[in-house]
């Protein structure tokens, strides 16, 4: 490293039309998150430029690169805070942040970037690292520095300097990482007592249980496998650290799913049934998945690769794919989140031989914004992991040039311990590539040279995998946490996807949880066998040993497998879109995971072993009715004044100010956007998206997620979520004749332990979610193509335990045959006639009223009928007739009925039309007046037809559940029920009410 | 036939929709990574048209359009004057426009010789609002600007996506000239105000203006009017199952004598993308 260190400063102009965004972006944060008023914030971007360009030089074309002349001034080689010109009067405090060294520093890339293009002098070594800065001026006096710091900062991967009262202002300075030396791979002695092997696991983060830990060692004790690790020189009777984190990885929960895949002893204390279940997975998902692929031809790849793919239509598939990324959102939101979004657009990228992503879906869930209460140690509070899990979603998503089209925020105290983040991806391919092979099938051959792409290794992501197996602790590591840099992913999608289509891709797949070690060694499987060199893969810091370069999670890299003749095209390519791209294994069919440091050997895992050596766990799991006080609605209440209340409520208050800062339309495609209507503010149910431009064929992706039915009965919450998905396709006109499911289901621990004695309930409930979605989804006839589980989503353990309830987000993604007759939730005119489709029912149990209610002290439980599917196939017709209408151009209102009930399903129509509606729940359901009003029973869709088209309508609609509601007036909201008026509201103050109660931005000025 | 070259490459991302476009009216674009004109793999004078799509370019660090920006100042610059002296059009779209208000060939000189001098003279930052929003906006066309990008249109409703589009000129001096020069092409307008009358000098409240531009400036051409930028999406809205209101029955039809390959479902986007083609086939 050059030791020419040159500071530069950077300070927004004053003046007429000028103004600092950033500082007084932080002005108005602390205002709404904490009620404390600066009279003014001022911020200073700063950089630390480690390079041969003397200070002078830097200094003549600041403006060239740093400073844009128009509207920033510039410091070189000094302190602009220290300058009287531009800061006349010192700041009460100066808070600086930077980044902690090896922590990724995405101004800083880009800015060297820039320095090459300026001075090509620079030096192959510079280097430059950014700070920023912000003054704050006329605050309360009682605020201290360290507490505004703490606020601003996140300790795990950033530095703060902080101002002393007000007088120094002390400089960040560049920090160099800590040189680390190589050091060779350890041999682990596995001949030690069983408690020992489980402290070896525990203490290095292996997330490996007991009999796995033996099955290993006993692999060591095998003549034949001795034989063959002295023939390479490799220690013959114990693993390497390589191998034993190797397995590690590519055992973990995380990559195996290992309790899915568990064989389960059930018990069923309510009807006495006792059986053996053996894997979930292959039980209740696979095995109904493959029977439908066996019924139609448009099911082109399930389950093995990255992301399931359907045909779409004859010269394109679709694929798509949800995951989370929960553990490392929690300890940094704004990385955390980062790495999910640009991470499962790899998996699309990596599908087949690779898929264009073309939409995003976001679906959080944490707990309540305005939360006042205690938190556990560690842990930040609700409101700030939502402003970081958004902005790095937003980052992500909207750098990477892919539309976020669809998503849900969900609330509940319990996810405070742990958040979930679920970030999903939409790709499309050509189904035949230029060269004629079919899209979706990889097509390796040994001797094929495998690269790694996009970033280099770092001690980034060490751990990943294995730690998001493990409950969240007040010693996590923050090595695992990542920032992502969407515009390295972004030159590394364009030339893949240019890769492809000349035909120099034979195999693709992604680098996420286990790195180098899992997606080499699953692409091994293929061809049988492969051979990397470690020494060859670069490195972003000098001395990793050969363990952590194998398993680091460090982003944005992908592992592609090129035929050997093809080897220079794909290198020229990556050259001329500068991404880098390193040969660093070999396909073989030697049946062996083979592993070198140079010329040295470090782990030699038999294939077969490495992928089906991990035992099955063995699970017991007990269901037992829950006992929960039941849910009694207050006599006299004042319906109108609660839906109000219901509508400020975050779980359905809009989120239009977080969703907006959501590129939704890049692309040019998206036709229903997040918000829909006169106002473009009324909820919109599903994103439908037209990606070929000029051609209006369709897309439809929907989410549905509803964890608080848990409380009363997983199964019912698993049975929402995927009605709730159904639904919202269907009111976009989703053809429910081709569609598909992507399941992602996140469990607190399932095993019973120590640290978790209600372990057999919770695998109940896992086992009740299955088997719910097993016969709705063969109900649907919709195959789940793809899904992932997270299985340890508990903070703390004993009586500060905290559990997430248990959570099945559904994602459906189906074809559309014309966008152009579609519908959208809006009421449309006056005179509209209004129906509801489906039964209202009394079922009131954890519903969002009985918790409001609960929460309120007007309820003392929130217990009672859970919303059940009792007859899917019913609404499988049901929902194809009216998608029929949709797609005839007959409807163009619809809006699915959920969260909240009819009331809050009308409010929200009205809004989005700003039209009243007369409104009578006589009839349509066998429910009490709050069960019509505020139930939540599945099935349920409203609906607006023009009164001369009701005819037409009825011919479709004929023999299902079809309920006049009332029609569309002027002003207001009425509901009545027969002769009794219930609810009477303005619909401008429904708006008002239900657009302010998340908004967060602190306004404009 | 007329050839449209679409950069694309270090974050640009609406090079698909832009490339469609000009495909939509009758042109070839071809998407080309920038590095390909640099090396000369590529020259920029087989072509008669340049399209900067919107994106990230580099992340937006160190300012929106600055890092690619330089890339064209100092690698293309020769082959961008030749471009610009060879009186073929130029657009950029949101970061495209960014990139070239950095690069200083829009607004370009406001006197003397129109020929590019690469100086900065605006500049597009951070909106007022401290957000990036995806929301949509009315436009109003100066009917008297040089641009050949906008003949003919008058108003048009379509999304911004930016978090810097906020129009900068420290001099109200500077932007006196180009309003009398026209090149003031497009501006923020108020829905309900009157076509024709919508355009203001004041700043108009959020979410109108959506970044508080000076006098609601959304778009400028130079002096030659073949240069042109803006930081609203056109393209988002070239067909009308794209607008907002279309299950509503309120997108706006578009009037046009050519006969269009959407039929009755074009957008009030793609004129722009034809007025240029059709220039270039007239002119060129």
């Amino acid at each position: 490293m050059a030791d020419n260190i040159v500071r530069v400063e950077v300070t927004p102009r004053r003046g007429e039309g000028m103004r600092d965004v950033r500082g007084d972006s932080i002005r108005r944060q602390l205002v709404t998150d904490y009620s404390i008023e600066f009279n003014e914030v001022r911020s200073i971007v700063g950089f630390l430029i480690s390079s041969e360009v003397p200070g002078q030089e830097i200094s003549s074309r600041v403006d060239d690169l740093f400073a844009d002349p128009i509207i920033e001034i510039s410091k070189t080689g000094e302190s602009i805070l220290a300058d009287q010109q531009y800061f006349p009067d010192k700041p009460e405090h100066s808070i600086t942040i930077g980044f902690k060294p090896g922590v990724t520093d995405n101004p800083g890339k880009a800015a060297l970037d820039g320095l090459h293009m300026v001075f090509p002098e620079a030096g192959m070594n510079a280097d430059i690292s950014t700070y920023i800065t912000y003054a704050f001026f006329g605050g309360p006096s009682d605020v201290e520095g360290t507490w505004l710091a703490n606020k601003l900062h996140n300790s795990l991967i950033e530095r703060a300097i902080v101002s002393n009262s007000g007088k120094d202002h002390p400089s960040i300075d560049y920090s160099l990482l800590e040189e680390v030396q190589y050091s060779p791979p350890s041999i682990i002695n596995l001949e030690i007592p069983d408690e020992e092997l489980i402290e070896l696991s525990d203490s290095g983060l292996l997330a490996l249980n007991l009999e796995e830990m033996t099955t290993i060692r006993d692999h060591y004790r095998d003549p034949e496998i001795r034989m063959a690790r002295e023939k390479v020189s490799i220690n013959p009777d114990s693993p390497t650290d390589v191998e034993l984190e190797c397995l590690a990885q590519t055992w973990s929960e995380h990559c195996k799913h290992k309790i899915f895949a568990a064989k389960i002893h059930h018990v069923d204390d309510e009807t006495g049934e006792d059986c053996i279940i053996d894997s979930l997975f292959k039980t209740y998902i696979m095995k109904p998945t493959l029977q439908m692929q066996e019924e139609v031809d448009w099911l082109l790849s399930v389950f093995h690769d990255n992301s399931g793919v359907i045909s779409w239509d004859d010269e394109w598939s679709i694929c798509m794919k949800a995951e989370t990324h929960n553990s490392p959102s929690a300890l940094d939101p704004f990385g955390g989140a980062m790495t999910g979004i640009v991470g499962v657009n790899r998996d699309i990228l990596g599908t087949g031989l690779g898929a264009r992503p073309i939409a995003n879906t976001d679906v959080f869930c944490f707990g309540p914004p305005d939360w006042d209460g205690d938190l556990p140690e560690n842990l930040f509070p609700p409101a700030r992991v939502l402003r970081g899990v958004h902005a790095g979603v937003r980052v992500g998503g909207n750098e990477s040039g892919i539309p976020t089209i669809n998503g849900a925020m969900v609330f509940d105290d319990r996810y405070i311990g742990k958040p979930l983040v679920y970030c999903g991806t939409l790709g499309i391919m050509p189904r035949l590539l230029p060269d004629g092979r079919e899209s979706h099938i990889k097509t390796p051959n040994a001797e094929d040279i495998v690269y790694m792409v996009g970033g280099k290794v770092g001690a980034d992501g060490i751990h990943g995998a294995t730690f998001s197996s493990l409950e969240l602790t007040e010693n996590s590591p923050s090595s695992a946490v990542q920032i992502g840099d969407p515009i390295t992913q972004k030159k590394m999608v364009d030339m893949i996807l240019e890769a492809r289509d000349s035909g120099l891709i034979t195999c693709i797949t992604d680098n996420g949880a286990g790195g180098l070690s899992s997606s080499i060694g699953e692409m091994a499987e293929y061809t049988g066998g492969c051979k990397i060199d470690l020494a060859k893969v670069p490195l972003k810091q000098s001395g990793l040993s050969a363990w952590e370069i194998l398993v680091s999670e460090s982003q944005e890299r992908m592992t592609v497998a090129v035929k050997p003749e093809d080897c220079a095209a794909f290198e020229s390519l990556a050259d001329l879109h500068e991404v880098e791209a390193t040969p660093v294994a070999i396909f073989t069919n030697t049946g062996i995971f083979h592993v070198c440091y140079g010329e040295d050997t470090v782990a030699y895992l038999p294939i077969e072993f490495l992928h089906y050596g991990v035992p099955q766990l063995q699970l017991e799991s007990r269901w037992t009715k829950p006992e929960i006080k039941q849910f009694i609605p207050p006599q006299n209440a004042n319906h109108s004044e609660m839906l109000l209340q219901m509508l400020a409520r975050p779980n359905i208050a809009s989120k239009e100010t977080w969703v907006r800062q959501y590129d939704h339309e890049v692309i040019a495609q998206t036709v229903i956007k997040p918000f829909v209507g006169v106002e473009r503010d009324g909820p919109g149910d599903a994103g439908l998206i037209a990606p070929i431009h000029g051609n209006p064929h369709g897309i439809v992706v929907s989410c549905g997620i509803q964890p608080r039915y848990s409380d009363i009965d997983a199964g019912a919450m698993a049975a929402a979520a995927i009605d709730e998905a159904v639904r919202n396709a269907v009111c976009a006109g989703v053809d429910v004749n081709l569609m598909a499911g992507l399941d992602n289901f996140c469990w607190p621990d399932s095993i019973e332990s120590e640290k978790t004695p209600d372990g057999k309930f919770k695998l109940a409930q896992l086992v009740r979610a299955n088997r719910e979605l097993e016969r709705v989804c063969r109900a649907y006839r919709l195959p789940c193509v793809s899904g992932k589980d997270s299985m340890k989503n508990d903070y703390g353990s004993g009586e500060k335990k905290i559990s997430i309830p248990p959570t099945l987000l559904f994602t459906v993604f189906g074809d559309q045959p014309d966008v152009r007759y579609t519908a959208t939730s809006d009421l449309k005119h006056v005179g509209e006639r209004l129906y509801i489709l489906g039964d209202s029912k009394e079922e009131l149990g954890a519903s969002e009223l009985a918790f409001m209610l609960n929460e309120n002290g007007q309820s003392e439980g929130i217990g009672g009928e859970v919303p059940r599917l009792n007859h899917p196939e019913k609404n499988l017709t049901r929902y194809q007739a009216l998608s029929e209408a949709i797609r005839s151009g007959l409807i163009r209102t619809a809006h699915d009925c959920s969260e909240g009930g009819l009331a809050v399903a009308i409010a929200e129509m009205c809004i989005g039309g700003r039209l009243g509606a007369l409104i009578d729940i006589d009839g349509i359901g066998s429910g009490s007046i709050y069960g019509r009003l505020w139930g939540e029973s599945l099935g349920r869709i409203i609906i607006g037809v023009s009164p001369h088209q009701e005819e037409q309508f009825f011919d479709i609609m004929e023999g299902h559940e079809l309920h006049l509601l009332g029609l569309v007036v002027e002003n207001n909201l009425s509901i009545v029920d027969g002769i009794d008026d219930l609810i009477d509201g303005e619909i401008e103050e429904m708006a008002t009410v239900w657009k302010e109660a998340l908004d967060m931005t602190g306004g404009v000025s | 036939m007329v050839k449209v070259a679409v950069l694309f490459g270090f974050g640009i991302n609406c090079d698909h929709e832009t490339a469609a476009m000009f495909d939509l009216v009758g042109a070839t674009a071809q998407r080309i990574h920038t590095n390909k004109l640099v090396n000369g793999e590529i020259d920029l004078s087989e072509f008669q048209i340049l399209a900067v799509p919107g994106g990230f370019s580099f992340g937006d660090h160190l300012g929106s359009g600055r890092l690619l920006g330089n890339r064209l100042r100092f690698g293309l610059r020769d082959q961008l004057q030749a471009f610009v002296a060879a009186g073929k059009p130029i657009i950029g779209i949101c970061n495209g426009f960014q990139v070239l208000v950095k690069t200083g060939l829009l607004p370009g000189p406001t006197a003397g010789d129109t020929q590019p001098d690469f100086i900065q003279r605006a500049s597009l930052t951070l909106n007022d609002s401290g957000r990036y929003e995806d929301r949509w906006v009315t436009l109003e066309f100066d009917q008297n600007s040089p641009c050949i990008w906008t003949k003919g249109i008058e108003r048009m409703q379509c999304p911004v996506r930016h978090g810097e589009g906020k129009f900068i000129m420290p001099e109200s001096v500077d932007l006196d000239t180009l309003q009398e020069n026209n090149q003031l092409t497009v501006r923020y307008v108020d829905p309900t105000s009157e076509t024709g009358s919508g355009i203001s000098d004041d700043v108009l409240p959020f979410p109108i203006s959506p970044n508080g531009s000076m006098r609601n400036i959304a778009g400028i051409c130079d002096r030659t009017g073949l240069v042109f930028g803006l930081m609203p999406h056109p393209e988002a809205i070239y067909a009308r199952w794209l607008h907002p209101s279309h299950t509503r029955g309120d997108a706006p039809v578009v009037e046009s004598d050519e006969e269009s390959v959407l039929g009755d479902w074009e957008g009030e986007g793609l004129q722009i993308f034809r007025n240029a083609v059709e220039y270039v086939r007239n002119n060129l």
